[in-house]
């Protein structure tokens, strides 16, 4: 089983300067987690991911914490991310982004996936411009065999 | 390199097939007489390029409940389609079409679509110019919602045509009168289906027509087409006009998406050849050959090439 058979065709990307505001607009009228990071000649830079954004609105001693319940109130939560909804994508997107091929074996991508706790992975051609993405969901869909066997 | 098909209204297409379809009367459905597919002439032209083998990337505006299906739909149809929408907060539209075979008639209720906010504009237009240059031809066809100007096709091809890409274009009156001020493509296809109207005049007789599409080529265009009496055509370029008529009776039931086809089947021919009466030819072929499914799929290879016999071009001019 390939990437090929089961990606998802889709481009939907943002550019390095547009702004996290514009990154919430998309993850929530498109109910994704995430989405590639493109240059001007569509190549993949990097992700962003609604993890990324809320790691960078937390107070920096939160990932050591591993729990909310350590934060006393949201207040400081609020004022960052506004704080952030200006900022580009540039400052807080995860670089460079793990990305896949058509040609990667379904079993690698997955493999990535769960070493690196992701739920979206970009899939670039030969150049390493942005053709697609494959998400989680497709992977299990395709491993348990009952939807989108190869075509 | 793949088409890029802009669809900037796209829609949900309904198909009802009613024998004696008759207003103020309950008529029910099985499901065999009902369908749901991708629509927005723009998405329909990316699917039939898909049938013909070639690839596209298709854009525009999609949102909403009826954009989610739209979108799921058409990445079931084919692998050779990519999707690169900007998504929007209002819901796309829904075309209703009912089909009476039994009385020869197509029924339909379009409505007018989302409003676009200028955010989204930009937003989209940001994404046409990195996506132009890696794209072989430009399709733009089908009506613009609320808030997208009767220039932008001017506006995108003038673009376009920084790459040096041919631009194909459908599409009503207004539109054509507004774009052809700023930039003009290659083929223009005038979209008659509401109201027979160019440059803001109304057409009636054949003179008419083809006086129309002469307009269009003192613009700049290279090749117009103009469907006079849903089943004849007027070819228009710098060197004629011609008369394209068919030898058959053509089902008017069965008319729903022919246009598009007409689209996709010359940009099929384009890729092979230059000679704008042999494109314009192989469009009219693959229309026709559209008419003899009841349903809106792309019509085959084979059957386009059947219809190549049922049909005379002669020139006019």
């Amino acid at each position: 089983m390939k990437v090929k058979d089961f990606y998802i065709r889709d481009i939907t990307a943002v550019l390095e300067d547009e702004t996290v505001t514009r990154v919430l607009k998309i993850l929530s009228r498109q109910e994704v987690t995430g989405v590639p990071v493109i240059n001007e000649d569509y190549k993949v830079v990097g992700f962003i991911s609604e993890n990324d954004i809320i790691r960078a609105a937390l107070p920096s001693y939160f990932a050591l914490l591993q729990s909310a319940s350590f934060i006393p109130d949201l207040n400081q939560f609020v004022r960052n991310l506004k704080k952030l909804s200006s900022k580009p994508v540039s400052e807080i997107m995860t670089k460079p982004a793990i990305t896949i091929k058509e040609t990667t074996p379904l079993l690698h991508a997955a493999d990535l996936m769960i070493r690196h706790s992701l739920k979206i992975l970009p899939v670039v051609d030969e150049e390493e411009k942005l053709i697609g993405v494959i998400t989680r969901m497709r992977i299990l869909e395709a491993v348990s065999g009952e939807e989108k066997t190869a075509k | 390199m793949p088409i890029l098909t802009v669809c900037m209204n796209p829609a949900l297409d309904r198909e009802f097939y009613i024998n004696d379809f008759t207003i103020d009367k309950l008529h029910r459905l099985t499901i065999e007489n009902s369908r749901m597919t991708p629509g927005g002439k723009a998405i329909n032209v990316a699917v039939d390029l898909a049938a013909f083998g070639i690839k596209s990337v298709v854009t525009g505006f999609i949102g909403g409940y009826l954009g989610d299906v739209v979108l799921t739909e058409l990445r079931e149809t084919s692998e050779l389609i990519t999707t690169n929408f900007v998504h929007i907060e209002e819901e796309i539209r829904e075309n209703i079409a009912i089909i009476d075979e039994k009385n020869h008639t197509l029924t339909e209720i379009n409505s007018s679509g989302p409003t676009i906010p200028l955010e989204d504009l930009q937003h989209f237009l940001r994404r046409y110019k990195l996506i132009v240059p890696t794209v072989r031809v430009v399709v733009l066809s089908g009506s613009l919602p609320i808030g997208i100007p009767n220039s932008i096709y001017g506006e995108l091809t003038k673009l376009a045509k920084k790459y040096n890409k041919a631009v194909f274009w459908e599409a009503k009156d207004e539109i054509i009168t507004e774009s052809l001020k700023i930039s003009v493509p290659f083929v223009l296809k005038p979209d008659f289906r509401r109201e027979k109207k160019l440059f803001g005049e109304d057409l009636k007789t054949e003179q008419d027509y083809i006086d129309a599409g002469k307009e269009i080529i003192r613009y700049g265009v290279k090749m117009a087409v103009l469907s006079y009496k849903i089943d004849y055509d007027i070819v228009v370029t710098n060197d004629g006009v011609w008369f394209v008529k068919p030898l058959v009776g053509v089902e008017h039931a069965h008319l729903l998406g022919t246009g598009d086809t007409y689209m996709a089947a010359m940009i099929y021919k384009y890729l092979e050849t230059n000679d704008l009466v042999e494109i314009a030819k192989y469009g009219y072929a693959a229309a026709l050959a559209k008419t003899w499914y009841k349903r809106k799929i792309p019509p085959t290879f084979e059957d386009i090439e059947k219809a190549m016999e049922k049909f005379k071009i002669e020139r006019v001019e």
